[in-house]
């Protein structure tokens, strides 16, 4: 297979060689954020030892403590170790709670991560759906009615709507639990404690539907609008396919390639969208971790969360550049037969 | 009885300056096994005339009044389903502009094919792949190409996918849309020459939409010239061409150089279609008519047929036949 084909005066790529290029690419971006953060730090005014010196040691024990944190080291050698602790996931300790970093980490991770699928998956779902309701009904009293609610949805600010929500079904109609993952102390038994888990979702996930739902539906609208204008359309109607044919075999489709590659785009977004969601309904997760390290002034936490989060980033990235490669066929094939 | 037969076809699209009369009672008949090009200009109505014919208009389209019958059979008075189950592309099918945008650039292009055999009739998937394999197979393409998308095929391979897929469920009827446009003059001539083996061949009828009055003349026994939504002057090619009796069809003549005849000026028909929207009163075509007096503004000139099947809309018509060449005049003046 050759790495380039030369179709219709386009220059397409072939769908491993544009892979191996999009990975490559990912690993420099990632290269350069770390690299970035490393100076950053280092800019920053003040000494990084003031936070954990004493003042009132003696000049020997900082130049002792100095030498034990590396932080004699000429900036090269620094900057050596600083990469090799990040690729072996050595994030150092957290000052306030004295443990490893990526340990706790670890323990917030799924909670983050289920947090994140939940919402996004029913967000791309409710969103698409009501974008092609729309879009097929076009000029309705029903379109008007979902793209009006997708924009009211989307211009409300979260954590206004999330306290909102907090306030109704938390405290006035107290159906939903108000903060938390899990109930303290779990109860007993794994259906049980995942019925609870459960339970503490639905505000958070939710409330992350709710407003992220309409910005999907308004895109997918407009693409299917603009699909359902192009010739193809005239000739699958004229073809005589049904109208839900049409609408779903041809117009879906035909703008799947940039919806899902938007849907791929959209999660760094929603990875620093649970900051807000963690804090307000204080989920045991990544961004909340986040928050209360810059708070307290806990560097490695920080700097541990941040590197997770510009990970999520580029993998994000890297995913939406994959999947649209397999959705569209102008991409796929013509490295298939190049 | 004419196998299809359109009578006073009138459509009207709404917008907010008003109607435009894009067809305005248009008449015409296609025995079967024949073919009928229909002539005229960007923007006469030729095109929403071909999408009235499948129902496949836009929502501001409106089926003003007329009748189109098939067999004997009223088309417009037919409920949706019914039309598009046992009609469209069944019985009349549509060959679109392929070298731009008629194939789904997201369907393999044999898919394409065979989803039309498939939603029409009551056969296997295998069956239908091997139709439509048959079918790339007629229209001079590999069938080994069945899986590839549109856009690795050239214009005039997208064409002839085009062609086969109109030909998918064996229609009666085939109206072609300017078939050829944006393809260069060579592919032109293959596929040109691909549509009327095949309708030969098949016995089809068809109904050939161009602006290029050549590929009238090369592929149609009969041809109606169309000027702001209406039928000017109809009748058998040979006729039109050689003896046109409408101001507009000699001009449109005159304006098609001929290869056998010596060195001459080609010369256009000044001014511009006029504005469907707030159409000329009388004859549409006045504004821009060297022949045109008072009677021409104000009195619409009937539909006579003048000799055989030969008929035309004009109030000059008589000068026509007389042989003066009206638009050299117009010149010299």
């Amino acid at each position: 297979m050759g790495i380039t084909a030369l179709q219709n005066g386009v220059k397409v790529l072939g769908f491993r060689a544009y892979l191996f290029r999009r990975a490559v690419s990912a690993l420099l971006v990632l290269f350069v954020i770390i690299s970035f953060n490393f100076a950053v730090f280092r800019l920053m005014p003040g000494d990084p030892s003031s936070l954990i010196i004493d003042p009132r040691f003696t000049p020997e024990a900082i130049a002792l403590l100095r030498q034990q944190f590396g932080l004699d080291d000429p900036p090269f050698v620094q900057y050596v170790k600083y990469i090799k602790n990040l690729v072996t996931f050595d994030l150092g300790q957290s000052f306030t709670s004295r443990r490893p970093v990526i340990d706790e980490l670890k323990e917030r991770l799924p909670n983050t991560i289920t947090l994140f699928l939940t919402s996004f998956t029913f967000t791309a779902l409710l969103g698409i759906a009501v974008g092609v309701f729309a879009a097929a009904r076009r000029g309705s009293f029903a379109e008007t009615l979902v793209t009006g609610a997708g924009l009211f949805t989307y211009a409300v600010p979260t954590f206004f709507f999330q306290l909102l929500l907090l306030l109704l079904f938390g405290y006035y109609v107290p159906i939903f639990p108000i903060h938390g993952t899990i109930s303290a102390p779990p109860p007993e038994g794994t259906w049980a404690q995942l019925l609870d888990r459960l339970h503490h979702l639905v505000l958070p996930a939710g409330s992350n539907v709710i407003i992220g739902f309409g910005s999907w539906a308004l895109y997918t609208r407009n693409a299917m609008l603009e699909a359902l204008s192009q010739d193809y359309i005239i000739t699958a109607r004229a073809k005589g396919l049904s109208e839900r044919a049409v609408l779903y075999h041809h117009a879906l489709r035909s703008v799947l390639p940039p919806i899902v590659t938007l849907v791929f785009l959209s999660l760094p977004g929603l990875v620093t969208g649970a900051v807000i969601t963690e804090t307000i309904f204080s989920w045991h997760g990544v961004g909340r971790y986040l928050v209360d390290a810059v708070l307290q002034q806990d560097y490695p936490a920080a700097q541990g969360a941040f590197y997770l989060i510009a990970i999520a980033v580029i993998v994000s990235n890297f995913l939406a550049d994959l999947v649209y490669g397999l959705v569209d066929p102008r991409i796929r094939v013509a490295g298939e037969n190049a | 009885m004419a196998f299809f037969e359109v009578k006073e076809l009138t459509m009207y699209y709404r917008t907010l300056r008003g109607q435009v009369k894009a067809v305005d009672g248009v008449s015409f008949a296609i025995e079967k096994g024949k073919a009928l090009g229909i002539a005229g200009e960007s923007g006469c109505g030729k095109s929403s005339m071909a999408t009235t014919l499948l129902r496949l208009l836009p929502n501001n389209g409106q089926i003003m009044g007329g009748q189109v019958l098939m067999d004997g059979q009223s088309l417009l008075d037919m409920p949706e389903e019914q039309f598009r189950r046992r009609i469209r592309w069944k019985r009349i099918s549509m060959i679109f502009q392929g070298a731009m945008n008629a194939l789904n650039p997201v369907h393999r292009v044999g898919h394409q094919i065979m989803e039309a055999i498939l939603t029409h009739e009551d056969v296997s998937p295998t069956e239908a792949r091997r139709r439509a394999e048959d079918l790339l197979n007629m229209v001079g393409i590999n069938p080994k190409r069945f899986d590839d998308f549109p856009h690795e095929f050239s214009g005039g391979m997208k064409q002839r996918v085009v062609i086969a897929m109109a030909l998918a469920c064996n229609p009666d009827l085939v109206i072609a849309d300017e078939p050829t446009t944006a393809l260069d003059v060579i592919v032109q001539a293959q596929v040109l020459k691909a549509i009327d083996d095949l309708r030969q061949r098949l016995g089809l009828s068809m109904i050939m939409i161009t602006h290029d009055l050549s590929v009238i003349a090369q592929m149609c026994d009969d041809v109606a010239i169309m000027y702001a939504g209406r039928i000017v002057e109809h009748g058998s090619a040979v006729d039109v061409y050689s003896q046109p009796l409408h101001p507009y069809t000699a001009g449109l003549v005159r304006a098609f150089p001929n290869i056998a005849a010596g060195r001459s000026t080609i010369r256009s028909i000044p001014g511009s279609p006029p504005n469907l929207i707030d159409p000329p009163t009388g004859c549409r075509f006045h504004p821009r008519c060297p022949l045109a007096d008072g009677r021409c503004r104000a009195e619409e000139p009937a539909f006579q047929v003048v000799a055989g099947r030969h008929a035309v809309a004009c109030h000059k018509a008589d000068v026509l036949a007389g042989g003066v060449d009206i638009w050299q005049q117009r010149q010299l003046a």
